[in-house]
């Protein structure tokens, strides 16, 4: 664990480092130049905000991902969990504003169904994959396709259109007094709840995982399931706790990025959720299984993605909008090529039978 | 209770050994409970969209659609006649090459996700090889000549280098070739768009569509109406597709190897079989015949490049899983998605239902196909209670 931290120390240093190097690379470059205007829109705060906000739904990906596979369960179903609860979030928005509810109290009730909504989906893919002995890559895949097809399917009964209509959004909480130090208050601390909610969770994640009896149930399912069987504990049903944890903050991830950020759910392609759920999935290989560390990778990828709003800004680029879709992608490939072989739950993937 | 398992196992074989009327049987099974599901989809639709006649009333509920109705409807669009049945076996043909693309590395343990990838790009590559060499090649007969096979050259070449990479990253890398190949769809997509928005645009058609391929690259209709684009030539090349992997599968050393590392990859390494070459081979030759299906959605269907292709990567998969990853069952499970495809267009036309119905009957059928342990449990609860007996059956 501690080593892992270490690790942790010398990714903030180089991000420092990185920082720094912007900071005097600003100093050097001729003003007006495109350069310059590039950096400009790296060091703004605005920039960082935007990062901290997209890596919302990649964090929470990542923290259910780790969930399910410590206790043996691989959940390629992450993706379509994400976006279950995006789109439920939004149905349920809708249809409460439209039952005259006010907005605020409208979007919490519709986050907590999003959440539901997906801990519904983790439920019948545990009932499948721990139960009925699924193959877990292929039944995650098939819960990935059904959301993908379910999704714009509701969409177009209800609405007559894949995209839902627009719902407001959270917002930003602006706590006082730390807002107002320079730079780093209006980055950490007039921020959306959802950003709030990651920095507590991912932490908790840990503390939860590494500390509590269920953390240690969990490990041990993942690790060494016929000791967990051999102390009494029913393997079956901690995978069962853990692909509904799974469940809970994919949840928080789907309707979070929609109800925190998008205000609407958009059906078409591989919908609005777009492969963040599959990002999530590299952000824990990337921290390897660790949540806090893990989220630091949805940090990383969440930087190249929210480069896109800032970097088309700049006319002089002329770089067209898809290119930075793929660049976040295109990082994490060469992020898993550097991270290779991950310390993963010694039988992930395989079914265990509970000794009666 | 001791007694019981190894009676069962007797009875249905042992799971992952299942015979070939065990696999029909399977997926079979797998068919109808997805349509069972689909029909409740379709009831909650219908009750939760409006309509001035509904098509149905139960306890007191409208209902819109007919889940039955429905399902008519989808088997008249898919082959009630001969224009629909060319849109079917169009659809299947392109499914025969995406299905080949995730059962090939299947069997040597490898998961492809990224047929759609692969298939997106190689119809990109061969859109602009054919426009390219449109301006050097002849017309007439020789132009086809040479635009034919420089068509599906490019589009199996760069489909093939697609499925390489991730193969290498996994080879190299230990990167694993799921996650890598989920990626890589994301990002071909953008490849594409970006690539014919820049420079191969038609400007005088809305929306990001390439200019059209030359004529003499395009594959004519034969005995089906010219509309449907579909041409049997190319369904027949499927086919032989589908028997020559069959064979390079059950009777070449290199299918051999492939199968041993699939089932056995310990005793392929001792053995002696070569796991880079395998690794590297079947995921290229995966990405070239998904690549190939993407030269012929150009040459055959649309004869220019256009976004939104459509998902027929991930109806590969579906095609594959449930034809128990055996070329020749190909056939007919890609003829039953080929259907739900163009069925799935009749009833958005004729009854307003969302054709996105097909992707979500996709997934149930993939999902249950997975779970033969359901259909097992099934049978043994039907068998405890009396209602149907199995020879060996109860004490």
């Amino acid at each position: 664990m501690r080593s892992e931290f270490r690790t942790a120390g010398k990714w903030v240093g180089g991000f420092l480092a990185v920082i720094l190097a912007l900071v005097v690379a600003s100093w050097v470059v001729p003003p007006e130049s495109v350069s310059r205007k590039v950096l400009d829109a790296l060091l703004d705060t605005s920039y960082a905000s935007a990062t901290l906000r997209v890596a919302v739904p990649i964090a929470f990906a990542a923290m259910g991902g780790i969930f399910a596979e410590k206790t043996g369960i691989i959940n390629i179903g992450i993706e379509g969990f994400l976006i279950l609860s995006a789109l439920s979030s939004i149905v349920a928005v809708v249809g409460l504003t439209n039952a005259g509810l006010s907005p605020q109290v409208a979007l919490w009730v519709g986050f907590t169904v999003g959440i539901l909504a997906s801990i519904g989906a983790a439920a019948v893919f545990g009932v499948f994959v721990i139960r009925y002995q699924s193959n877990q890559v292929i039944a995650g895949l098939a819960i990935w396709l059904i959301a993908l097809g379910l999704a714009p399917f509701v969409s177009l009964v209800l609405y007559e259109s894949v995209n839902s209509p627009s719902v407001g959004t959270f917002g930003t909480w602006r706590i006082p007094l730390l807002a107002d130090i320079p730079v780093v208050g209006p980055i950490f601390f007039d921020a959306s709840p959802m950003v709030y909610l990651m920095f507590i969770s991912a932490p908790l994640c840990w503390y939860v995982l590494a500390y509590t009896r269920l953390g240690r149930y969990i490990r041990a399912s993942g690790d060494n399931p016929r000791a967990l069987d051999t102390a009494g504990i029913s393997v079956s049903r901690t995978r069962f706790k853990g692909v509904l944890i799974s469940g809970v903050f994919c949840g928080i991830g789907g309707a979070g990025f929609t109800l925190g950020q998008l205000g609407r759910f958009v059906g078409s392609g591989e919908t609005s959720i777009g492969g963040r759920g599959f990002l999530g999935i590299v952000a824990y290989l990337f921290g390897n299984y660790n949540p806090i560390l893990s989220t630091i990778g949805a940090l990383l990828f969440a930087s190249f993605d929210a480069l896109q709003f800032r970097l088309q800004q700049i006319s002089e680029l002329a770089i067209p909008q898809q290119f930075f879709r793929i660049l976040p992608f295109v990082v994490v490939i060469l992020v898993l090529m550097f991270i290779g072989r991950t310390r993963i739950p010694a039988v992930l993937g395989e079914h265990y039978d509970d000794d009666e | 209770m001791s007694g019981l398992k190894p009676r069962l196992e007797r009875l249905f074989g042992v799971l992952i050994r299942l015979s070939v009327s065990e696999r029909l049987l399977l997926s079979s099974a797998a068919v109808l409970v997805a349509i069972g599901v689909g029909m409740l989809f379709i009831l909650g639709a219908g009750y939760a969209s409006s309509c001035r006649s509904p098509a149905l009333f139960v306890f007191g509920l409208e209902f819109c659609y007919n889940p039955i109705e429905t399902y008519l409807v989808l088997l008249q669009g898919a082959f009630g006649d001969s224009f629909s049945l060319a849109v079917t076996l169009q659809w299947t043909t392109l499914l025969l090459f995406t299905g080949l693309s995730f059962a090939v590395p299947y069997k040597a343990g490898l998961f492809n996700i990224g047929a759609q990838g692969q298939f997106v790009l190689g119809s990109l590559a061969t859109t602009i090889a054919l426009l390219w060499a449109a301006e050097i090649a002849p017309s007439g007969t020789a132009g086809r000549l040479i635009l034919v096979p420089v068509g599906l050259l490019a589009g199996a070449t760069i489909g093939g280098l697609y499925g390489l990479l991730p193969g290498y990253l996994k080879h190299r890398f230990e990167v694993n070739e799921v996650i890598s190949t989920l990626l890589l769809n994301f990002i071909a997509t953008a490849i594409a768009f970006v690539t014919i928005d820049r420079y191969f645009v038609d400007e005088a058609l809305e929306g990001t569509v390439s200019r059209s391929i030359p004529v003499e690259a395009t594959f004519t209709s034969q005995l089906f109406p010219s509309s449907a684009n579909f041409s049997l030539g190319v369904f027949v090349f499927g086919l032989l597709l589908l028997g020559g992997f069959y064979w390079l599968l059950n009777n070449s050393a290199v299918g051999y190897e492939i199968r041993t590392m699939g089932t056995q990859p310990k005793a392929a390494r001792f053995g002696g079989v070569n796991e880079r070459f395998i690794t590297l081979f079947s995921m290229t030759v995966a990405g070239a015949v998904a690549g190939l299906g993407g030269a012929l959605f150009i040459m055959m269907v649309l004869g220019r490049w256009m976004t939104g292709a459509p998902p027929v990567g991930f109806d590969g998969i579906a095609v594959s899983i449930l034809a128990g990853n055996n070329p020749l069952a190909l056939l007919p499970s890609g003829l039953l998605f080929g259907a739900l495809q163009s069925g799935g267009q009749a009833i958005q036309f004729q009854l307003g239902i969302p054709s996105q119905l097909v992707g979500v009957l996709r997934g149930l059928i993939i999902l249950l196909v997975a779970t033969p342990e359901l259909f097992r449990q099934l049978g043994i609860q039907l068998q405890r209670r009396g209602l149907i007996t199995i020879e060996g059956g109860r004490d």
